[in-house]
């Protein structure tokens, strides 16, 4: 596994809360660091992904467990 | 990282559905950094109305999709709208509708401005999308 220097809980949220919280949070963390996002939401998986391309950061990796989704997205 | 993009919002009605179809895609929009400019006029002011927003009428015949929201775990209007207003949305509330209304600026939330079409034109004459709601 990648090693995230943060890690988002959006579990339970529903949209646009995931993409909001993401916001948030990437704005925590240092260009080229990695956030790590869980999410419930299955509407994540597509908006999580269109949310990095505009802000041009890069989706590493994405993964599936128990109907959680996780994302790995490294900062621009 | 910076862009450009605009998106301007005319929201004009004032249901529950229609406030979400608003701050779904203005919160969204911010999100994405996107600046984001909505102008409310006629209904559309209950969207940002100090009380008014707090209890938003569900569509006649659709008051069982309240279950639904709570179900799925939909943020509320004032959680949307708290999001908005933290990431930048800039909200212009109708004054021709406003004396209409009877209404003051006193009478809507924090950081709004008050203005008429042609302040929103001007905001959304560069504006890369452009929605009404």
């Amino acid at each position: 596994m990648m090693e995230a220097a943060k890690v988002l809980d959006a579990k339970g949220m529903a949209c646009p809360m995931p993409v909001v919280k993401t916001k948030k949070a990437i704005d925590e963390i240092e260009s080229g660091d990695i956030l790590e996002v869980h999410a419930t939401d299955k509407g994540a998986k597509s908006d999580l992904a269109a949310w990095a391309k505009s802000g041009g950061h890069e989706l590493m990796e994405e993964a599936e467990e128990d109907d959680v989704l996780k994302f790995w997205i490294k900062k621009a | 990282m910076e862009n450009n993009t605009r998106v301007a919002i005319i929201a004009a009605n004032g249901g529950m559905f229609d406030a979400y179809k608003v701050f779904n895609i203005a919160t969204a929009a911010a999100a994405s950094d996107k600046e984001v400019g909505i102008f409310f006029t006629f209904e559309g002011l209950n969207l940002i109305h100090k009380e008014a927003y707090k209890n938003l009428p569900l569509p006649e015949g659709k008051e069982h999709f309240q279950e639904g929201f709570e179900k799925a775990n939909v943020p509320s209007i004032s959680e949307l709208l708290g999001m908005a207003q933290e990431m930048g949305v800039k909200m212009i509330g109708c004054q021709m509708t406003m004396d209409v209304m009877n209404l003051e600026k006193d009478n809507f939330v924090d950081g709004i401005e008050v203005g008429g079409a042609a302040s929103f034109i001007e905001f959304a004459k560069d504006a890369d999308i452009s929605l009404t709601f």
